[in-house]
């Protein structure tokens, strides 16, 4: 087997908070392979996006910081490298486009200058060339007309353009790993659908590795080949998407699925009232506690499930993180 | 069944100031008809800027209507002023879609509740705080909440708190204005099934406005599509969802990505996005974005036909 693209060993990031630190990614350790699309999935405050900023070197300083464990890209460990380090990786191998297209670009240069800029920075390019680039990016990420709209600023484009242009940019250097929070959460469904066929084409057309955090379980099941679900900083489960979703192994899991009411192929008269997970994701200072950290709002929970934090148990490719996981 | 709200032929327009003088119109609600049965729940769905949200505050004479006439149980409710209007407006509340933003930061719980009472309910003064508490109930929260401010309580109790509130005059009719949009999935099915089951037990009658089309399946027992203010298909949750007809319902339907892979397969994306709305097309406004588009579609606006008793598409080739 060949080496994985990026590599995360045992990885603990605390944040600081009045009470002390608490651990906001607790022991987090996964692998994601050269060209394929790796979910996270989880309610907000899971500590998906914190992974995320981890992998970018982008943690807010002074209050979150990596305590333990390796983020191995290319075999090297981001978690140990200095800024300058950092910088030649962020933007050039692994690059990042936000939930908000509108507050992620910056309103006062057109688009093409902010391609462009990226284009001369990391990659030395002359204005010249840069501005030929973006032309192409543009076309790449199907902006019609890019030669005009290229000099467009980004109050002059729809959401979905804006997004397309994020994409862009961040694809300028062609970087072997794409992480997209929340990229479509902003944005109509029939926009949605046009940026996930586009970032799927530019997967396989490139061979870039993407990491898509979302919160809806059917962008999962259409996009991902993997996914890991987030709970309370921790891996609650993780698999290949198909047996993850279809026989779920981790109550958390299983209640993000049934909450939710899906558009079915052929709908019926039938209308139960949706499954609830009771209460909500607990507060960040009782992260890190040596027990299941969902049993509050589990229905099998028992007092080992309070007491010992569960281990990993595998099921082929699929593993969970639940005392109970081979009664699910 | 009789219709509690009957909307005819309602618009909405906003000017837009283009320097010099000059003023052009934005029809956000172009000419829009649609009733609602008492106890059920109409669903306005589509894309941002389609006119789903303003069109139902107009209902709510929230935004000011440039036309059409809005009937709320027997009342014509857009020829109602000053004092029969403030008396009316008890009749139609709203449910916001911002948990954050829609109550005050300064007002402890059980006074953002009992201020519809306050300002246009007519439930005696001494009633009222006896009232406050049964709404705590009823929207699940407990006793002792009601003296927080909104800071101490999680976005789903917020929501909560702003369903209380929308409960508090009586209301008949409610407008949900994308309110779980702003939730976590868990805390959403908290929301939506909780007013399912005010519906059931209060006999209340929703006009559910959402962009999430799986929401919007599991509340409604009709929808309406909208597309630039304009609405291009109305009918029965079974016939939208198993049989659209407008090839914009189609678009949208096959655009969510969803859980069952079956769903998956075939998907009709529409390119682009929706046109000018200062500069409507002629004919039909989504001609531009139609895989089925041919040149009869450009020439005259499709009317709201229908197919079936309880399904009409504006669409010439439905």
């Amino acid at each position: 087997m060949t080496e994985p693209l990026l590599k995360i060993e045992n990885l603990r990031i605390e944040l600081a908070l009045r009470s002390g630190q608490a651990p906001v990614i607790d022991d987090l350790s996964l692998e994601l392979n050269a060209g394929e699309t790796l979910s996270f999935v989880g309610e907000s405050g899971c500590g998906k996006s914190m992974t995320a900023l981890a992998i970018m070197g982008l943690l807010p300083e002074k209050v979150g910081s990596i305590a333990s464990g390796r983020i191995l890209f290319d075999g090297r460990d981001m978690a140990q490298m200095n800024d300058t380090e950092l910088r030649a990786i962020r933007g050039n191998e692994i690059s990042m486009i936000f939930q908000e297209p509108m507050t992620s670009l910056n309103p006062v240069y057109t688009v093409g200058e902010q391609i462009a800029e990226v284009l001369r920075r990391h990659k030395g390019m002359n204005k010249r060339d840069a501005w030929a680039r973006a032309i192409e990016l543009l076309d790449a990420v199907r902006i019609p007309n890019a030669k005009s709209r290229v000099s467009a600023y980004p109050h002059q484009m729809s959401g979905g353009q804006r997004q397309r242009v994020m994409i862009a940019i961040a694809l300028a250097c062609e970087p072997k790993i794409l992480i997209a929070d929340e990229p479509t959460t902003a944005l109509d469904v029939t926009v949605q659908a046009q940026i996930f066929d586009l970032l799927r084409d530019l997967g396989r057309d490139t061979g870039t590795a993407v990491i898509l955090i979302t919160h809806d379980m059917g962008a999962v099941a259409e996009m991902a080949d993997r996914m890991v679900v987030m709970y309370a900083g921790r891996k609650a489960e993780y698999g290949p998407v198909s047996p993850v979703i279809n026989h779920p192994r981790h109550p958390y899991t299983k209640g993000l699925i049934s909450c939710v009411p899906h558009l079915l192929a052929e709908l019926t008269e039938e209308r139960p009232d949706l499954t609830e997970v009771p209460g909500i994701v607990p507060a960040l200072a009782s992260f890190g506690t040596d027990a299941c950290l969902f049993a509050s709002r589990c229905d099998l929970a028992d007092d080992k499930c309070r007491s010992q934090r569960p281990p990993e148990v595998a099921f082929g490719d699929q593993h969970s993180a639940c005392w109970k996981a081979d009664q699910i | 069944m009789s219709a509690l709200l009957d909307v005819e032929n309602l618009s909405i327009r906003f000017p837009i100031k283009r320097g010099w003088g000059k003023t052009s119109w934005l029809y956000a609600v172009d000419d829009v008809s649609f009733q609602v049965n008492r106890g059920e729940t109409l669903s306005i769905v589509g894309e941002s800027g389609s006119g789903k949200t303003t069109a139902a505050l107009g209902v709510a004479r929230l935004v000011p209507n440039s036309g059409g006439k809005v009937d709320l149980a027997g009342e014509d409710f857009l020829a109602l002023e000053a004092e029969d209007l403030r008396k009316a407006r008890a009749k139609v509340q709203v449910i916001f879609q911002d948990p954050y933003s829609s109550l005050n930061p300064r007002l402890r719980a059980e006074a953002i509740v009992r201020e519809p009472m306050d300002s246009i309910g007519t439930l005696p003064v001494a009633e009222r705080a006896g009232r406050v508490a049964e709404l705590f109930e009823q929207v699940g929260l407990r006793p002792e909440q009601m003296k927080l401010f909104p800071h101490q309580f999680s976005g789903g109790q917020r929501q909560r708190i702003g369903i209380a509130r929308a409960l508090a005059t009586n209301p008949e009719l409610i407008i949900c204005d994308e309110a779980v949009s702003a939730l976590d999935v868990a805390v959403q099915a908290q929301i939506l099934n909780l007013l399912r089951r005010l519906q059931r037990d209060l006999g209340l009658t929703y006009l559910f406005i959402s962009h999430d089309l799986g929401v919007v399946q599991h509340m409604s027992d009709h929808i309406a599509v909208m597309y630039m203010g304009k609405i291009v298909e109305y009918a029965d949750r079974l016939s939208l969802f198993n049989d659209p007809r407008h090839p914009y319902t189609k678009a949208l339907l096959s655009a969510v990505p969803s859980v069952d892979q079956s769903r998956n397969v075939d998907r009709l994306l529409i390119p682009g996005d929706p046109p000018d709305p200062l500069n409507p097309p002629e004919g039909c406004r989504f001609a531009s974005r139609c895989p089925f588009v041919e040149d009869a579609c450009r020439v005259d606006q499709p009317q709201l036909n229908a197919v079936t008793d309880q399904h009409k598409v504006a669409c010439i080739k439905a």
